[in-house]
């Protein structure tokens, strides 16, 4: 009977003693739930990390960088293009295989998924993609693409973010609707599971080009409470957690054991944009007053010296064409008085401002709020949510507007949202001009199509010095993001920049 | 008892369809665009307004709120605005996990509480009275969110005995059941204040009447005299304080579960309301309310169990 005993206990306990343990990585966001996971859908902060575990582009940022100047090869070995910078040709990876049973990746997958990117039907970045004439396969690993006009960075459009993902067009197709919520792509995690306000679990692509990962299984979740989500990587059951930009928190985790805070670029820059057509900053002067009166050093040290740094220009450091030795307004109290009492308030000024109740933007703006106070601008600050805050500064209802952005990091994205006139607010073409600026609109138009990139860069370096010199808006910190691993993992790069808003598992990355 | 059900949901049709506008009213009139949501902060006007056609959000607002109508008659709410994925998948992912936490921490209010208040009775004044009292007042007036985070640090961080991110959703009973401890304390605490507050009335009210006295005089034991004569007369007061505050049980269920990082229908209404997910919202609260609705039958029904004058016939 005992024999029988120990045979069954053997059998029972022998999977467990073979089985590999398997390598689990747990990583804490801070959002409710995910937004959406079709890579051409995935707009919000918790959305863009996934879909760099899950996808490839033609080309790809460096795991660890956001610049513009570091893309290599992804799912393109190499690619040509014509003198006149309106033709690319790209020779695709063989052998590339998409997750699960859905073949291999040719240039058809391509072909498909940069038109998917530019209908609006069902990509959110579809205006991006208007500037391609043809997309189209020269045979099964070549893609021959044809621009309307030359661009700023053609590459920028086919790599590994937003709508360069290449999905499989087989499965898109197949799928139809439900392809938004298990999108199937190339890269070294496919997703396995998701469970609606709680966690989305992706594992290893075995079949990945790259190698094998040696993470087995990712399991992202969702914990909008900051400090449920500290205490969980504190107590250890997350092994990344998305840290918070402020001061305090980076001080608190850089001493907690095992921990490492890193502090990676994009930054978020904060502008002041004025609007040019309201009383009384249609007055150029009122302006250039609430400009001297800003104090940039202190805005940045208060919202800590390892999170922010004072803004440069007023595209954010860092991106293609941002001007880093941009001239702007120096703190001079004396003078913004001087300049109030030149456009006729010699008793200062008022202006009424709509502004988010989000915490660190409305923080941001009260600092602003008493620097201005000193030189007699009194901004009058209507605080509502956040929803509410984005619908009505479209419409154009506010004096100023705070608004904290990062773009696709070459200048003429910013220039062109937040300072060409197509893009004012209250018309059809509306994006984010919250100002009406409309002083630069000849050099932003003119550099997106210089193929001469050093007289490209002149260009954009005259469009940021003459937004300034009018005041349309008024830069003031860059605040950097923040995330937190335990020692023992290692993402298999140096994780400096993140345009995916987080850190990029890739095959190498491990956990020990 | 069957005709007395049929009635009341037959009541419930107007209340619920008052819920329906009301919401329907109040979401639209609260400025917001769910397009932000959709299509990021940087897509063009033209493009938002193309997304708002598609989305019947164009429409005259008298046409979207019969076509909203419509649909709920047909037991249809909708796909999400956000994610497109269909309302009811949404929501019936989430009910059983509220359903489950609300259910335990009524439990936990219950086994706590009514001890708790008839002790306080027993002993007016003394030593269990005032602790009660201190109890219940600190119950109702600490937010859960406070609450929350201390059980965390001191049972998940200091004892380690739950684990601070729980796996509500999984098959293993067991982890489950650990999941749901901390957060069915959390919010039972409030429930736990409530029914001591009823439970101690109560029992201050039947203890001095009558035929307690005369039960007492016959010589009756403490145990008899409370429990079978003084406390079943306080059971339909704290059925009704239940019933009542099962609706704010699952409002405040919002921030447990946020705290717990739970999934559940508070959650997913704070993430609907904050993407201006009209549909969604729409879709939560028909269902919350049609929730409450079934509460507060039900609670009717329990009125029957345990007094036999209520008659449900």
């Amino acid at each position: 009977m005992k024999r029988y005993l120990f045979a069954a206990a053997a059998l029972l306990l022998a999977p467990i003693a073979t089985a590999r343990a398997e390598t689990v990585l747990n990583v804490g966001m801070a959002a409710a739930d995910i937004g959406q996971i079709d890579p051409h859908r995935a707009t919000s902060t918790q959305d863009k990390p996934v879909v760099s575990w899950m996808f490839n582009g033609l080309v790809r940022f460096k795991p660890g960088s956001a610049s513009l100047e570091a893309l290599e090869p992804d799912l393109a070995e190499s690619w040509e293009k014509s003198a006149d910078g309106k033709t690319w040709i790209f020779h695709l990876r063989k052998g590339v295989k998409f997750h699960g049973d859905w073949g291999e990746m040719t240039a058809e997958d391509v072909v498909y998924s940069l038109k998917r990117a530019g209908d609006s039907k069902t990509s959110s970045f579809a205006a991006d993609y208007s500037v391609m004439e043809s997309i189209e396969a020269v045979d099964p690993y070549t893609v021959k693409i044809v621009l309307k006009k030359p661009i700023p960075a053609l590459l920028g459009l086919v790599a590994n973010y937003h709508g360069g993902n290449i999905v499989s067009k087989k499965a898109a197709e197949a799928l139809g609707a439900d392809f938004r919520t298990k999108p199937v792509g190339t890269g070294p995690f496919q997703v396995v599971d998701y469970k609606s306000n709680e966690s989305l679990t992706f594992a290893a692509n075995p079949a990945y080009f790259r190698g094998v990962p040696k993470i087995d299984k990712i399991v992202y979740r969702f914990i909008p409470a900051d400090a449920s989500r500290d205490l969980a990587f504190s107590s250890g059951e997350l092994d990344i957690v998305y840290g918070r930009q402020d001061q305090r928190w980076v001080e608190r985790f850089s001493k907690e054991p095992n921990t490492v805070v890193e502090v990676v670029k994009p930054a978020e820059l904060s502008i002041l944009h004025l609007n040019t057509t309201m009383k009384p900053l249609d007055d150029k002067r009122v302006r250039q007053a609430v400009a001297y009166a800003v104090d940039r050093a202190q805005i940045a040290g208060f919202k800590g010296a390892s999170t922010a740094v004072p803004a440069i220009s007023v595209v954010p450091s860092g991106y293609l064409g941002t001007d880093e030795q941009a001239k702007l307004y120096p703190h001079d109290i004396a003078k913004a008085k001087a300049l109030l009492a030149e456009a006729g308030y010699p008793n200062g000024v008022t202006i009424k401002v709509i502004q988010t109740s989000l915490p660190t933007m409305l923080n941001s703006m009260q600092i602003v709020q008493s620097q201005l106070k000193k030189a007699g601008i009194d901004l009058q600050l209507e605080v509502v949510d956040h929803q509410t805050f984005h619908a009505r500064i479209r419409k154009d209802e506010s004096g100023a507007v705070y608004y904290a952005a990062a773009r696709f990091p070459v200048a003429d994205v910013y220039l062109r949202q937040f300072f060409h006139s197509a893009a004012t607010v209250g018309t059809p073409t509306a994006v984010t001009n919250f100002s009406h600026c409309a002083v630069a609109d000849k050099e932003i138009d003119a550099a997106a199509i210089e193929p001469d990139a050093a007289k490209q860069k002149d260009l954009w370096k005259v469009a940021q010095a003459k937004v300034i010199d009018d005041v349309c808006a008024v830069p003031l910190y860059e605040q950097l993001q923040v995330w937190a691993r335990k020692t023992n993992v290692d993402y298999g790069y140096e994780f400096q920049g993140a345009i995916h808003l987080g850190p990029v598992v890739t095959e190498l990355t491990n956990k020990k | 008892m069957f005709r007395f059900v049929i009635k009341r949901l037959l009541v419930a049709i107007p209340t619920l369809w008052a819920v329906l506008t009301t919401v329907f009213v109040l979401i639209r009139v609260v400025p917001g665009d769910p397009t932000i949501i959709i299509l990021g902060d940087q897509a063009s006007e033209a493009a938002r307004e193309a997304l708002r056609e598609k989305l019947g959000l164009a429409k005259p607002i008298l046409s979207q709120y019969f076509d909203f109508l419509w649909q709920v008659l047909h037991g249809d709410l909708g796909r999400s605005l956000a994610t497109n994925r269909p309302i009811v998948d949404d929501v019936l992912s989430v009910l059983p996990f509220t359903i489950e936490l609300t259910l335990a921490s009524l439990l936990v209010g219950a086994v706590i509480g009514i001890p708790l208040g008839v002790l306080a009775a027993e002993r007016r004044d003394g030593f269990a009275d005032w602790f009660a009292r201190i109890f219940s007042l600190a119950g109702v007036s600490f937010p859960a969110f406070v609450s929350g985070i201390l059980l965390l640090m001191v049972f998940s961080v200091e004892l380690r005995w739950f684990p601070v991110i729980s796996t509500a959703n999984t098959a293993d009973p067991i982890e489950r059941l650990r999941a749901l401890v901390l957060p069915a304390i959390n919010l039972g605490l409030l429930m736990v204040a409530y029914v001591t507050r009823v439970t101690r009335s109560g029992m201050l009210k039947a203890l001095g009447e009558d035929y307690v006295r005369t039960a007492r005089s016959k010589g009756l034991g403490r145990r008899l005299v409370v429990w079978r004569h003084a406390f079943p007369n306080v059971l339909v007061p704290i059925v009704t304080v239940v019933g009542l505050y099962l609706g704010v049980l699952i409002g405040n269920a919002v921030l447990t579960e946020i705290v717990f990082n739970r999934p559940g229908i508070g959650k997913l209404i704070v993430t609907a309301l904050n993407q201006r997910d009209y549909t969604l919202l729409q879709g939560l609260m028909v269902i919350t309310a049609f929730a409450i609705v079934l509460a507060n039958i039900l609670t009717d029904l329990t009125y029957g169990l345990v007094d036999p004058r209520v008659k449900t016939s």
